[in-house]
């Protein structure tokens, strides 16, 4: 295959999940409201404990960046695809993606790049109209570190894909994936920083978010993004830990997937 | 060489099995126990490039699981398969290429778009060029007689036209190896035709091979001449259709219209009487005696009309089925 051919691939894929998406727009908004509302309401709460002072050595513009932040980085990192697949292996949906010639892999990656997209876009341009008229919300200028919390953005959802993707293999073997995925993410709302700042968590647990992947799926980004990770052997340390996680997880993706695929009952039709 | 083969095909599955009732979904809690059901057992065949085969068989008699391991979707417990010369679980995107794969109960069409986009979505996939792409399915456009269904949301379509989509979406890369698992499953008399003409303008155009399960035997005798007959697992029979008919059934039925004073009594005497509404009836008799009971009859009743047909088709499988399964228990018991 050549690169054209799987530009056009890819193309063709995203071109269709948007078509779908556009079928359905009370549901758009609704998940974008799901994707403002808990980060609001963590920001209301943190807004009011902060009062004039600060907590942790956050006042509360530090918190307001950072939760329009997580907002945005939630966005662009989080992946679904532990539900699409449970429903493909369990419902037999997996059967004719497998018959045709391309991973689906392929499909789901699509799937997120067309998600992502259109929900960070409107998030993006949401902040940036606020930050025109509230600048306790502008973020300040510093390009480099835009590019360095791009790079770990993209990080960060690659590794959250490979954990959604893993997690939906699952179904090759339970019938409770799906279960597996929400108390990861029940885990995730405190360890990787959706309801507090990671070094606003008691040592123990702040300590093993950092030692576990729950810091570099979302917090380590945010930290990037908003300035509150500094300095090279911090930032260095968390790309790190980026890395080996996402290369842990990918390894157990590829595992999964091969021990899964040869279980596959194939069934519903 | 054939276009699929397969050697000693089986295919094993743990079932987890548990008492009824709550003891028993406890039990199945702590203490979970599994059967071994054999799906497939030592299957063996091959089907020559060309041919249309039908792989018939009662419900959970082993026909889709055989076509999803001949696809690559589930892999053998044992035994060795070649389609169009490659390993369905090796062959990678080329044997995919040059397949097609049609479930009746499940769809690739997205359901909220109309069927040009999934059929753009299969254009990029499999790499059509945009020439072929545009002839191939105005071809498969006209020949499904598709054209006023093409703007419509798949979820709006009947049933019919969304296995007309189907075909179409599944066709446009031009596969010469067909595996079609119950295509006719569910729709009206006139759509089934449709499809039945379809596959065989599709065979005959381009030489395709076809293998398909079916629970219509219309299906069968339309398409197929050479049958497969599983149950239970067990490939019972592999040949010509008329052959397992002349095998099978061992009567013949006499098609008869009578002519005045003749009683269901009367006809008792040359065989059995299997249906009587006067002027209609149908006697069965042995096989090998039809012609001479026939002239028998025309000689000593009045008959207006007489033909001499096998039994219906569906009865002759499900002998067959029948004859499988005594044999599969005697086995067993043994």
């Amino acid at each position: 295959m050549t690169a054209v051919a799987w530009t056009r691939r890819y193309g063709a894929l995203i071109r269709n999940a948007w078509l779908v998406d556009l079928q359905y727009r009370a549901a758009i908004m609704l998940w974008m409201i799901w994707g403002v509302t808990e980060p609001a309401i963590a920001l209301g709460i943190w807004w009011s404990i902060a009062g004039t002072g600060t907590v942790g050595g956050y006042a509360r513009a530090d918190f307001a960046r950072y939760f329009f932040a997580i907002m945005l980085v939630n966005q662009l990192t989080i992946a679904w695809d532990s539900w699409y697949l449970d429903r493909w292996i369990r419902e037999g949906e997996l059967n004719f993606r497998l018959a045709r010639p391309l991973h689906p892999v392929h499909e789901a990656i699509a799937d997120n790049l067309a998600y992502k997209a259109r929900t960070a876009s409107v998030i993006g341009l949401v902040w940036l109209l606020l930050a025109l008229v509230w600048p306790t919300v502008r973020l300040p200028f510093a390009p480099g570190r835009w590019v360095l919390a791009a790079v770990a953005v993209v990080l960060a959802a690659a590794m959250r894909f490979c954990i959604s993707f893993t997690t939906g293999l699952l179904a090759f073997w339970t019938t409770r994936a799906t279960a597996i995925m929400e108390v990861h993410g029940g885990v995730a709302m405190f360890l990787a920083g959706r309801i507090a700042p990671v070094s606003l968590l008691p040592p123990a647990v702040a300590g093993a978010a950092g030692v576990l992947w729950f810091r570099y799926m979302l917090s380590f980004p945010v930290d990037l993004l908003t300035g509150a990770a500094s300095g090279a052997g911090a930032v260095g340390r968390g790309f790190a830990g980026q890395i080996l996680w996402l290369a842990l997880w990918a390894a157990a993706c590829r595992l999964a997937w091969r021990k899964g695929i040869v279980k596959y009952g194939a069934v519903g039709g | 060489m054939p276009a699929i083969s397969a050697q000693g095909l089986s295919k094993s599955f743990q079932v987890k099995v548990r008492d009824p009732g709550l003891r028993g979904a406890f039990a199945a809690l702590f203490r979970p126990r599994y059967r071994t059901v054999r799906a497939v057992r030592e299957v063996s065949f091959a089907i020559e490039p060309g041919e249309i085969v039908a792989f018939l068989g009662p419900n959970g008699a082993g026909k889709t699981t055989t076509i999803k391991m001949l696809t690559g979707l589930l892999y053998p417990s044992a035994g060795r398969v070649s389609v169009t010369g490659y390993d369905p679980w090796t062959g990678g995107a080329p044997f995919k290429r040059r397949i097609a794969l049609i479930l009746g109960n499940r769809q690739q069409l997205a359901w909220d778009l109309p069927p040009e986009e999934t059929f753009q979505l299969n254009r990029a996939i499999y790499d059509i060029a945009e020439g072929d792409y545009k002839k191939r399915r105005a071809e498969l456009v006209e020949l499904l007689s598709l054209g006023t269904v093409m703007d419509k949301p798949v979820r709006q379509l009947s049933l019919g036209e969304r296995m007309k989509c189907e075909l179409c979406a599944a066709l446009l890369h031009r596969p010469p190896i067909l595996f079609l698992d119950e295509p006719t499953l569910g729709l009206d008399v006139s759509a089934q035709d449709a499809i039945r003409r379809f596959l065989t303008e599709y065979r005959e155009r381009y030489g395709a091979t076809i293998l398909l399960t079916s629970h219509y035997m219309q299906d069968v005798t339309a398409l197929a001449r050479r049958v497969l007959i599983i149950n239970r697992g067990r490939l019972l029979y592999d040949g010509a259709l008329d052959a397992l008919v002349a095998r099978i059934a061992r009567t013949k039925r006499l098609e008869l219209v009578l002519g005045d004073g003749v009683t269901a009594n009367a006809l008792a005497a040359f065989g059995t009487v299997r249906s009587f509404h006067y002027p209609n009836a149908v006697l069965e008799v042995p096989r090998e005696a039809a012609a001479a009971t026939s002239a028998r009859l025309l000689a000593s009743l009045s008959v207006a009309d007489l033909s001499i047909e096998d039994p219906p088709i569906e009865e002759v499988i499900r002998q067959a089925f029948a004859e499988g399964a005594e044999n599969d228990d005697a086995e067993e018991e043994a």
